[in-house]
């Protein structure tokens, strides 16, 4: 008897809902067990915070920066461009929003100033993608160094600014710049004390104008033909080269807005240095791409279940049962069993006797 | 018509009354929306040379696909010889003798030929060494009659030696059934000859071969036996000795095939207007030496100028510079007296010009999207957004004009056959072409009803509608049923051009050669 796997003629139905389902409940099984052995996490504490973080409103901040960072990556991913830059890119649009609202007159003028953030924040954030762009598409230059080393170049930049000329007055010593001023703070929605407004029409808006943007304009569709075979595309005439700039920079803008809406919605302040002060949003969000199987409608559930897991990670710390680091056992083995399932989306398995 | 004036390449054959090597039993396997093939029984003899036939989407490829793994059947039985088999991957397949040779040589471009026959061969293990296999594949290429330089770099061989060293490579690990899915098909026909001559061989001494086509005259000039398949049904397995070509066409296409002939459609009045002229034009080869040597040529509006010659003469070099695929190293390019001299493809297409090009998966369709968005990706096509209602009801308009079988026009490309995916590409270049078309081999994967309906629509849009056309192709009968003017390339220059209806056949083929 053999077991043998026959590639489907078209992916298993429901795929995109059920394996990532059940890389969720097999994956969290593994890291019970891997945390019981390692650490003697009682299973059942270990699966009470996992079930806790489910329904834990501390979830919604994080579920609403991954989704806008998912569909960032998915923009550039679609088109086989892999982006590993979104963390350098929202923090350079974190760096221009706090620019706009620390040293400029515009934040006597609320509304203006929060738009003119946002926008240069995009601005900034895509023209830091569209760097990698255009080393790939006229030097053939591979993204995924470029943009990862970038994300360093990133940090340090803002780190500079930070200890020098955005150094702030009142700071009791601590390395960091002043609080943005209270007006230009996104609004909280009433009876929360980190979900504002703002990030939610943030949000929503970046879910839609790029469903839009992949579906019903030629610009997404190319995009995602590139993704598969981008000779074909030359032939058509298609400029190639202006493709991949534009998609990175799509994805690096969308990145930058949500670096403008960590500033105004929550952190307020940029701290030195960046590298131990971010949530590495940028970094898992990467995995909320993959988790989506680059399906646009996927993206919000995979946003969710990631940052529950991320939430488990922390109440699990609380709980004083492991390290802060139980949150990447959680995401590691996730994704290590999403990656091992997602072969079945592809093929079926058949047992052969004889 | 060149059917079967050779018969050099009989044989002896005849029907024993042993079990067949290889034997398919009530076969049928089903794809999402369409019945790829329907209780086929097919038996493969010992010493045989057994042409399958049909089609575009008659389920040729499906059927050898399952003979060698990649597929597996809904239903029904493989036996070889004799004995009930299972084959589930390709390593089972090769393990019964049976290897499949494609149309695509799938040797690697980097590794010299005797590196990549190592791969292939179960008895060298990873710690051989180059060196011991050389001797061995010496001898046996001797043996076969396939002369090669086993320490040649891949990408320096020609497509006709690619595909030698892909049968010599089956040969090597053991091949008793060789499945040839149109692997010679797009070999020149002087090239096919070599092939034919160890096909003939290969099976006198004792080895079968299924020979995949859609070319009447291929099965016709080699095979022992015809297999005719339509709409994934096995219309009959015949004698080649008892059928004339007609009789197949009867086979494969039923009512249609009175709609195949090979008479010159009608020569159309050129226009005053020069839709494209050519002058002293220089292109690169691949290699880093011209491929195209100074071609002048001239196309008016509403003329079809066919290139003649035999593959790799410049025929692609010079289409891919006409489009602004490949730089022009010196002369020029006029479109309608526009000078558009390396001015790029996007420039070049937007003023209503169409590509057929040689190598459709990888330059005319993306596989892995839909016929819709096929379409909707071309700029001429769509501007900034795209009306998807419009574009779907163009798609239906190519499907119900050019009869592509596909379950939706949401399908992917990829699960279409060959001839239907080649069916997308020119049904959508020739709706672009509003002012001139450029195409490599058209025809060359569809079947002989649909290479006649296009070879027409071209015709037709240079007459009615004075489309200037400018087509290569290696197919003679191709050129002289539809070229007004036929230009003869030979190591990247014109060496001749002659009016169509005019043209001596014979001196063409001595020129192409010369």
């Amino acid at each position: 008897m053999r077991i043998v796997l026959v590639k489907r003629i078209r992916p298993l139905p429901l795929g995109g809902v059920l394996i990532p389902l059940f890389s969720i409940i097999i994956g969290v099984l593994i890291s019970t067990v891997i945390l019981y052995v390692i650490v003697g996490a009682s299973p059942i504490v270990t699966l009470s915070c996992v079930a806790s973080s489910l329904i834990s409103p501390e979830i919604i901040l994080t579920f609403l920066f991954l989704t806008i960072l998912g569909v960032a990556l998915l923009v550039a991913f679609s088109g086989s461009i892999w982006n590993i830059g979104a963390e350098g890119q929202l923090w350079l649009g974190t760096a221009a929003a706090a620019y706009v609202a620390l040293f400029t007159s515009l934040p006597q003028a609320p509304m203006v100033a929060k738009i003119v953030m946002v926008l240069l924040a995009m601005a900034f954030g895509g023209a830091w993608a569209a760097v990698a762009g255009v080393l790939k598409a006229y030097l053939s230059i591979d993204e995924v160094p470029v943009t990862l080393i970038m994300n360093y170049i990133a940090y340090y930049i803002i780190n500079y600014l930070v200890r020098g000329p955005w150094l702030g007055k009142e700071t009791w010593g601590y390395i960091r710049t002043d609080m943005i001023p209270d007006q230009v703070k996104f609004t909280l929605i009433p009876g929360s004390t980190t979900i504002t407004y703002e990030v939610l029409v943030l949000t929503i808006l970046t879910i839609a104008l790029t469903y839009f943007m992949l579906k019903y304009t030629s610009l997404g569709l190319r995009i995602r033909v590139l993704g598969s075979n981008p000779d074909v595309l030359k032939a058509a005439g298609v400029n190639v080269r202006v493709l991949i700039i534009v998609a990175l920079a799509i994805s690096g803008a969308i990145a930058g807005a949500m670096g403008a809406a960590q500033l105004a919605g929550y952190l307020h302040r940029i701290s030195y240095p960046i590298e131990s002060h971010t949530a590495n949003y940028g970094y898992t969000a990467i995995l909320v791409a993959w988790l989506s199987m680059l399906d646009i409608r996927a993206v919000p559930i995979a946003a969710y279940i990631v940052s529950a897991l991320y939430q488990a990670g922390i109440s699990m710390q609380i709980a004083g049962v492991s390290g802060a680091s139980a949150t990447y056992v959680f995401i590691g083995a996730v994704l290590l069993t999403f990656t091992v399932l997602r072969v079945f989306s592809e093929y079926s398995i058949k047992i052969v006797r004889g | 018509m060149r059917v079967t004036e050779s018969k050099a390449y009989n044989s002896n054959f005849s029907l024993k009354t042993d079990i067949p090597v290889v034997s398919v039993r009530s076969v049928s396997k089903r794809f999402p929306g369409a019945i790829a093939l329907d209780n086929v029984n097919f038996d493969i003899l010992e010493g045989e040379v057994h042409a399958l036939l049909g089609e575009n989407g008659a389920g040729k490829s499906t059927l050898v696909k399952i003979l060698y793994g990649i597929y597996s059947p809904d239903k029904g039985e493989i036996y070889v010889m004799g004995r009930r088999v299972r084959i589930n991957s390709p390593k089972d397949a090769i393990k019964y003798g049976i290897v499949m040779v494609s149309q695509i040589p799938q040797i690697i471009d980097r590794l010299t030929v005797a590196e990549n026959i190592i791969l292939g061969l179960e008895k060298y293990g990873l710690t051989s060494r180059v060196s011991e296999v050389r001797e061995f594949i010496k001898v046996k290429s001797k043996e076969v009659g396939i002369a090669v330089d086993p320490d040649i770099e891949v990408w320096k061989l020609s497509y006709t030696q690619k595909q030698l060293v892909e049968i010599l490579r089956a040969l090597l690990i053991g091949a008793k059934v060789l499945l040839l899915d149109e692997a010679i098909t797009f070999l020149p026909l002087i090239e096919k000859r070599k092939f034919y001559k160890f096909i003939r061989n290969f099976a006198d001494k004792g080895g079968s071969v299924v020979l995949i086509t859609h070319k009447i005259y291929e099965a016709m000039d080699i095979a022992d036996r015809i297999t005719v398949l339509r709409l994934g049904r096995v219309v009959g397995t015949v004698r080649r000795d008892e059928v004339t070509p007609d009789d197949i066409r009867r086979m494969m296409f039923a009512e249609k095939s009175a709609q195949i002939t090979y008479e010159r459609l009608p020569t159309s009045k050129p226009r005053e207007v020069t839709a494209l002229e050519i002058r002293d034009l220089w292109v690169m080869g691949d290699y880093g030496v011209h491929a195209v040597k100074g071609v002048n040529l001239t196309v008016r509006a509403g003329e079809v100028v066919g290139i003649a010659g035999i593959a790799g003469n410049g025929q692609k070099e010079l289409i891919q510079a006409v489009i602004g695929l490949r730089k022009v190293e010196k002369g020029s390019i006029r479109l309608y007296s526009e000078d558009v001299t390396n001015k790029g493809v996007t420039k070049i297409r937007s003023k209503g010009v169409g590509y057929i090009p040689d190598q459709p998966a990888r330059f005319g369709v993306s596989l892995d999207n839909s016929i819709e968005e096929n379409l909707a990706m071309l700029p001429v096509v769509t501007k900034r957004l795209i009306k998807w209602s419009a574009v779907r009801e163009l798609a239906r308009k190519l499907i119900n004009e050019f009869n592509i079988l596909t379950p939706s026009p949401k399908t992917p490309v990829k699960l279409l056959s060959g001839g239907n995916i080649m069916k997308v590409l020119v049904s959508r270049e020739l709706f672009i072409a509003k002012r001139l078309l450029v195409a490599y081999n058209p025809t060359r994967a569809l079947d002989e009803v649909t290479a006649i309906m296009v070879r027409r629509i071209i015709k037709e849009k240079a007459i009615k509608e004075g489309v200037g056309v400018l087509m290569a192709s290696e197919d003679l009968d191709e050129i002289f049923q539809i070229a007004d003017t036929i230009a003869v390339i030979n190591s990247g220059k014109i060496v001749g051009s002659f009016p169509g209806d005019k043209a001596d056949r014979d001196e063409i083929e001595k020129l192409m050669v010369m």
